[in-house]
């Protein structure tokens, strides 16, 4: 039995940055809580048919669903590896020293 | 050290001006992504979770401090003031932009140096012994050979749309440190009866998901042959491996379902058609190329040196980074060292722009400008005198450069992982963090003696794990991450892979399940037995029954 459909949100890559991105809905966010939610098959395929542009293709790179949860009314990704993808850093103190605040 | 020719020069800046305007038509929207990607991997341009990853190209791994202080360089200038050193010799940068890739790859250009063949289904980049010229146990410098191949392969029409990857190392010595048992192709340097040098040839060999010791496929090949004969084992498995998995892909997929016998009659029965003279190499041009890793001028020196051996006595911490860390060297008067670039709860293989100009630095003034980066993510300095070994340290340690670990428990490989691959399915450096963090007393370390431990964050093996005596792959269970161990794996001469010990652990748990492995080791060593030679003698039982008694 095919497994139930839970809410997803779009994300992709910056072309030029190469960042993380979300689709809100009206623009490409760095922040998953700005994320657009469709609660059903029917609206993401809506969303992703919508997203199929060459205005967007020239903005971003491989266009993907994300399973998310709703915390504190604002979607998180269900998969480890987006929630890595959604904090924008690996999970460890990455950065040397001298370029900590920088990045800030 | 080879230097480029007019041919390589132009060949090299000809290649940057040609991906310069692919990428501005791709900003423009004049390629699509699907049209560009393609393009992007021949210049070893990946799209990772977090950003773009630039994988550079260190030639067996072979390289000066003009060109080490240019990665420092674009480490600041363009990425986040670090890079982060490969097990296949060479170096990524995880935070690049798009539209600074082609200044990128010019800067790199200034110093020799490209991006080509660090991605895409064609002959990789060629790895060897980090002690390649320097080794007391050494035939041959195999550089030469590896710099032979790297000319014939680049961009080599026939080869570069292989049905996958393909990884050659070579070595020249009789000890192993080239890990040519797990490649495609690993190639011995040898001797026949008649003194002549010449190659053994090994096919077949991998890590990945389908993990595989090389076999023999040639005894002795006669140098000149070297590359029409490459060509004949290339051409069969290109027409013959299998292209409708990737998973089966690799020559190794190849020679295992064919048998090696039935496989060396194809590459024999090529071998014997083609028109050798139309590639083999002349023995000129190799003389030509052979002398570019000619011995560098050592002065003559006596082998004791007072200098060096009154900081030994005056510096118990200096001591102990040479008998780490040291490496004898085939010249009286110097030694090689091995900078390790793990130090205690560091991600492995990771050097900042300091680190990197320190690095350069420590090449130029110390090492006849020279430096080797390991496939186990450290980096050699092969020509030091013993008499400026201590200045050498001082320099290293005032970058936190002076990890006296080589070889031990805390010296470990570890793939991106989950933090940066968008292949992994579990993290790596973190867990290597903890374990390194666990381990931190060297007298602790020094008890244990050497041990390697390898993880990787997915099946495809990045981080070798089935050849670390303690293996660690992440996986992912339900979006959860898991590791599988392995114990037993080996690399070298008497290459071995690592058996799993079971059902697998938590993140949280990894630690602990090394620490018990650990103790379960030091509980039935004999007098002066590695982890390695415990396992080979007791088997896998006890450390099973330490790992899953309580379980049971």
């Amino acid at each position: 039995m095919a497994r139930a459909f839970r809410p997803v949100v779009l994300t992709a890559n910056d072309l030029v940055e190469g960042d993380v991105v979300w689709w809100t809905g009206a623009v490409w966010s760095r922040d998953v809580s700005d994320a657009e939610v469709f609660d059903t098959p029917e609206a993401a395929e809506a969303a992703e048919a919508a997203l199929n542009t060459p205005e967007h293709a020239a903005c971003t790179v491989g266009i993907v669903r994300v399973e998310v949860e709703m915390r504190d009314g604002a979607p998180f990704p269900t998969l480890r590896r987006e929630q890595i993808r959604a904090e924008r850093r690996p999970t460890f103190d990455y950065l040397p020293t001298s370029k900590v605040s920088e990045a800030a | 050290m080879y230097s480029y020719d007019e041919f390589d020069e132009r060949f090299v800046r000809e290649r940057v001006a040609q991906f310069r305007d692919q990428v501005a038509r791709r900003l423009d929207g004049s390629l699509t992504e699907e049209e560009f990607r393609p393009l992007r991997l021949m210049n070893g341009l990946y799209l990772q979770l977090h950003a773009y990853m630039l994988r550079i190209a260190i030639p067996y791994g072979s390289m000066n401090g003009r060109q080490m202080r240019m990665l420092g360089t674009i480490a600041e200038k363009w990425d986040r003031g670090y890079g982060h050193f490969t097990t296949r010799q060479n170096i990524q940068f995880n935070w690049p932009k798009l539209k600074d890739i082609p200044d990128i790859l010019d800067a790199l250009a200034d110093v020799g140096m490209h991006a080509i063949q660090t991605s895409g289904n064609c002959i990789r980049n060629t790895t060897s012994d980090p002690f390649s010229g320097v080794a007391t146990d050494e035939i041959e410098d195999p550089r030469a050979t590896c710099e032979l191949i790297r000319q014939w392969s680049s961009l080599h029409p026939e080869f570069t749309f292989l049905g996958r990857k393909f990884k050659i190392a070579v070595t020249g010595a009789s000890s192993d440190r080239a890990a040519i048992r797990v490649h495609d192709i690993g190639i011995e340097i040898v001797k026949n009866e008649a003194g002549e040098t010449g190659y053994r040839i090994l096919v077949g060999g991998g890590l990945g998901r389908t993990p595989m010791i090389g076999k023999e496929l040639r005894a002795f090949l006669p140098r000149e042959e070297l590359l029409p004969y490459l060509e004949a084992c290339l051409r069969v498995y290109n027409m013959h491996g299998r292209r409708d998995n990737k998973y089966k892909a690799r020559i190794k997929i190849l020679v295992h379902e064919l048998g090696i016998d039935t496989y060396r009659e194809h590459v024999e029965a090529e071998y014997a058609r083609i028109d050798r003279s139309n590639t083999a190499a002349d023995m000129a041009e190799f003389a030509r190329i052979a002398e570019q890793f000619a011995p560098p001028a050592y002065p003559e020196l006596p082998e004791q040196s007072a200098i060096f051996e009154r900081a030994l006595k005056a510096h118990p911490d200096f001591a102990h980074w040479v008998e780490q860390n040291g490496f004898a060297h085939r010249v009286p008067g110097f030694m090689a060292v091995t900078v390790s670039l793990k130090p205690v709860g560091g991600a492995p293989g990771d050097a900042t722009s300091e680190q990197l100009r320190v690095l350069a630095e420590a090449a130029e003034q110390y090492s006849m400008d020279e430096l080797r980066i390991t496939h186990e993510q450290n980096v050699v300095l092969p020509n030091v005198k013993k008499d400026e070994l201590f200045a050498l340290w001082t320099l290293l340690k005032s970058q936190g450069l002076d990890a006296p670990n080589k070889g031990l428990v805390t010296d470990i490989i570890a793939c991106p992982g989950l933090d940066y691959c968008a292949l992994a399915t579990a993290r790596s450096i973190p867990v290597a963090q903890e374990i390194s963090k666990r381990f931190s007393d060297p007298a602790r370390m020094a008890d244990i003696g050497p041990l390697a431990i390898k993880i990787s964050g997915c099946i495809n093996a990045c981080g070798h794990h089935h050849v670390g005596h303690i293996g660690i792959l992440g996986l992912d269970k339900a979006g959860v991450e898991s590791y599988q161990i392995t114990l037993g794996g080996d690399p070298a001469n008497d290459a071995s892979l690592g058996e799993r010990t079971g059902p697998g652990f938590s993140y949280d748990q990894v630690p602990g399940v090394i620490e018990t492995l650990v103790e379960t080791y030091l509980g039935l060593r004999e007098p002066r037995e590695t982890f390695l030679q415990t396992y080979r003698r007791v088997g896998m039982a006890p450390f099973k029954e330490a790992l899953y008694a309580d379980a049971a």
